[in-house]
């Protein structure tokens, strides 16, 4: 029992870590901007299917293939940007609407993948085809490695970009006062769409690196928008570093919950940490940012 | 704060409203007659009538956000099925639970949830709307899980029961006017005020002496029966019912009604619901398409005539009139 | 008996203090005023007595009640209305139909009302006449099916009063009534405020125009730094020296 506790943990940090990137994401673009971007999930979604298009049907060797398709859904979110926020934003459209008429992209994009790529579900290789480290009773993977790695290295970088350049720095400015930044000369605008473009990569990064372990479809972009929502949440909306640990927090949770309750709790038990933290706890384990 | 309300549209005084007005009954009634495959349309839009009317109180008047009445729907549609096709139940007291539960559900979830604003409030009602959905599924013992449940005897009392495709259409219609006037009835009135006060601005609602957390939690359980009397009539009209019937697609369509519509308004649901049912059935062998479209024109509606169609008339004519700037 | 009694209000926000020991007396009846250079803590003390502030210590009595910390509902629905400094009015409702919001305290009817309409039909027709009485009070009888966003802001401000009378206060509370009025509508608001007071309601403001208050206030009370300075007569107050210095500085008060 105490294996299968500790296996569960193993995986559940792991996939914790996807729910954080995705996570960071929404802490990004809101942080940017106040808005939450609803569509987070089908980035995670592209990330996945680009890369596994790219390698099983253009034979692009895995590492090129994962480039591409952050590129890819980096460009995709600067048009997600473009086409359906920037003209929501120049009208100060409501919050609700904003929502709304991203949950609506997300649909889009959605069927569009449908469309062009059917219903199957697509993978990717383990980036390292090796059979798994022994830890005592535990088997870690070397994907798990790769998550678990890419991520604080994704993360590390991420933090240095806004802390010490140029670009980053005036990202922060904007989010903490729009108005004051473009009297400064920073353009605003564009540092919408950049917070889009890395907050779509950053979805996509996560896509590519958990597709090894579980198969990709074009439904799968709400559930993760959800995880990396809740991961947000549990963080402290707005705080990227609480993101990584709130959706740790909610992978080693949702996993006990499986080998507790079973399998049949999985969302449940994600979408009742969501609701307890909203309810009683709404600024999340660590606080916010506000 | 921003309100999603506008202005009580005297009805009868806009000619393009009258038209629409007028060309929505001439369409119905060409169906009743001819009957034929439009007419499990039109049950579609009215039941969706019934549910948008309900989510128009609830975002249109009071001005709150839910992403998640698919939930009750699911609620009282899954009890009205439970009894009726397993217990053999009437249908009108298996309705009646359902509501009442619907009604309960509403009562628990509203207490934490209305406090809550903006998208935390959009989140949690996601989350509520999503769990309903995991429970349809995982339930199986009840509810049948993927496979859905079957067989549900049409509405009626007794021997008397509403199984043609005509008379289903007709009781909905009927059920869906009611609904429509009771919400106009229920906004021309102090507690629709109250509601209106509440979107418009919490502090000066509060200043008046208005309970703001009573009357959301009010707008939100009379919101909830509207979504419980949708999901009662849907299975019963359809005779199966599924997780996915009360799934996300019920959101997305019933928001783009909503907003197509003209979210707010008198006619705005109903308009809504017409307009969403009707046009993907010219693109009937095109069925992939549908959500698509769904979202690309919700998209396009929210960016330029977000007021929907019942705002067109005010929308044209002040363009037409453009002060200088 | 006084309408309104602070008892030693205070007031922090961490460390900053925006009220410190402020008591004062509000009567029955008439106009007070409370002045001060901005940031004395004016609309703070409006928010505490309102109920959307509470005090870090002190409390705040209406009439006999003690109504420290209770809800704004509750306080409305003693008597006690206010308006607010950036002016909160239903923007989607028309003007009419903001003063009928204003009559939710004195009328009855939820869910069922809304369903029998012939009942509720002379209810409402007495919020009508109510409403239309008070919007010919305020000169806005002839917009009354405007929508309220439309109104110049002169007006919004009459809107706001006129939706608080609709409220039948026995304390009307006013944050800077007169602010962005030229003084046309200035005049008008004062012929209004003392109008309202005549007819019985006791009326608090928060102003800076002065040519109000010293035209219309029988009570004047003074904040800086969130103490009170002063309290009295028009006539008291503008010689107090530490009025004026709080308004002109020391040197003047020297002169003084």
């Amino acid at each position: 029992m105490l294996d299968l506790i500790l296996q569960s943990l193993a995986s559940g940090t792991a996939v914790g870590c996807i729910y954080g990137l995705i996570g960071i994401g929404f802490c990004v673009i809101y942080n940017a901007s106040g808005i939450v971007n609803f569509a987070q999930g089908a980035f995670v979604m592209l990330g996945g299917m680009v890369a596994s298009a790219a390698l099983k049907t253009y034979g692009i060797p895995l590492p090129l293939a994962g480039t591409l398709a952050v590129l890819v859904c980096a460009g995709i979110g600067i048009i997600l940007e473009r086409v359906v926020v920037r003209p929501l934003w120049d009208r100060h459209s409501t919050t609700f609407v904003m929502i709304l008429a991203t949950l609506a992209a997300q649909i889009v994009i959605e069927r569009m993948t449908l469309i062009v790529a059917g219903d199957q579900p697509h993978s990717l290789p383990m980036f390292t085809d090796l059979p798994p480290l022994r830890v005592g009773h535990l088997a870690i993977s070397y994907q798990f490695l790769w998550i678990v790695g890419g991520s604080a290295l994704v993360i590390a970088m991420l933090a240095l970009f806004f802390a010490s350049t140029k670009t980053g720095k005036a990202m922060r400015a904007c989010a903490i006062d729009p108005d004051a930044a473009a009297l400064q000369g920073i353009p605003v605008s564009r540092m919408l769409a950049l917070a889009f473009a890395l907050s779509a990569a950053l979805g996509a990064f996560a896509g590519v690196l958990i597709t090894p372990t579980q198969y990709i479809a074009f439904n799968l972009g709400v559930p993760f928008a959800i995880s990396g929502f809740i991961a947000a949440i549990v963080g402290g909306f707005g705080r990227p570093l609480g993101a990584l640990a709130g959706g740790i927090f909610l992978g080693v949770v949702q996993a006990l919950a499986i080998v507790v309750l079973g399998s049949a709790f999985k969302n449940i038990a994600a979408l009742s940490i969501l609701l307890l933290f909203l309810f009683f706890r709404p600024t999340g384990l660590f606080g916010s940012t506000t | 704060m921003n309100s999603l309300t506008s202005t009580w549209a005297k009805r009868g005084s806009n000619p393009v409203l009258l038209a629409v007005w007028g060309l929505a009954s001439a369409l119905v009634v060409y169906v009743l007659i001819r009957g034929g495959y439009l007419m499990s349309v039109l049950q579609i839009a009215a039941i969706y009538t019934v549910f948008v009317t309900g989510l128009n109180i609830f975002m249109g008047y009071t001005g709150q956000v839910s992403f998640g009445h698919n939930a009750f729907a699911a609620v009282s549609g899954y009890t009205s099925a439970v009894l009726t096709a397993t217990y053999n139940w009437e249908p009108l007291p298996a309705a009646a639970v359902g509501l009442g539960g619907v009604l309960l559900c509403a009562l628990i979830i509203g207490y934490p949830t209305l406090r809550l604003r903006g998208h935390y409030l959009a989140m949690a009602t996601l989350a509520i709307g999503l769990i309903a959905y995991d429970v349809a599924v995982e339930w199986g013992s009840v509810t049948q899980g993927y496979m859905g449940i079957s067989g549900i005897p049409p509405i009626g009392i007794g021997r008397w029961t509403v199984a043609s495709d005509r008379g289903i259409l007709v009781l909905l219609i009927i059920v869906a006017a009611i609904g429509m006037f009771a919400a106009a009835g229920i906004r021309r009135s102090r507690l629709g005020r109250a509601f209106v006060a509440i979107a418009g601005s919490e502090n000066a609602a509060r200043a008046l002496g208005i309970d703001v957390s009573h009357y959301k939690l009010v707008a939100f359980l009379i919101s909830a029966f509207y979504a419980g009397v949708a999901g009662s009539l849907f299975v019963h009209a359809i005779g199966f019912v599924s997780p996915e019937v009360f799934g996300l697609h019920m959101v997305v369509l019933a928001f783009t009604m909503l907003y197509i519509g003209g979210i707010g308004t008198f006619v705005g649901p109903a308009l809504g619901a017409l307009i969403v049912t009707l046009l993907p059935e010219s693109f009937r062998t095109f069925n992939e398409y549908q959500d698509l479209a769904y979202g690309a024109v919700l998209i396009l509606i929210l960016i330029y005539a977000p007021g929907g169609v019942a705002s067109l008339p005010k929308l044209l004519s002040s363009s037409s009139r453009r002060k200088p700037a | 008996m006084s309408m309104l009694r602070l008892d030693s209000i205070t007031r922090r926000f961490g460390g900053l203090v925006a009220l410190e020991n402020v008591s004062l007396e509000i009567q029955t009846s008439g106009i007070t005023a409370i002045i001060g250079p901005n940031g004395a803590g004016k609309t703070t003390l409006f928010n505490i007595i309102s109920g959307f502030n509470t005090p870090s210590a002190g409390r705040v009595l209406f009439g006999d009640d003690d109504i420290t910390g209770i809800a704004p509902e509750l306080i409305a629905r003693r008597g006690l209305i206010r308006t607010f400094q950036l002016v909160q009015l239903f923007d989607e409702l028309s003007v009419l139909e903001n003063v009928k919001v204003g009559r939710h305290l004195h009328t009855r009817g939820g869910l069922l009302m809304a369903f029998l309409p012939r009942l509720a039909a002379r209810r409402e027709a007495e919020v009508e006449a109510a409403a239309q009485a008070l919007l010919r009070q305020t000169g806005l009888a002839d917009r009354a099916c405007v929508p309220a966003s439309a109104l110049p802001y002169g007006q919004k401000r009459l809107l706001e009063i006129a939706r608080a009378l609709a409220a039948e206060p026995k304390l009307l509370l006013l944050d800077e009534p007169a602010a962005g009025l030229n003084r046309e509508e200035t005049l008008r608001l004062a012929e209004l405020l003392r109008a309202v007071a005549a007819a019985g309601t006791a009326v608090l403001l928060i102003e800076h125009d002065m040519t109000l208050v010293m035209n219309v206030a029988a009570q004047i009370a003074v904040l800086d730094f969130g103490r009170l300075i002063a309290n009295g007569t028009p006539a008291e107050v503008r010689q107090n020296p530490d009025v004026i210095a709080a308004y002109l500085g020391q040197a003047e008060a020297a002169l003084a």
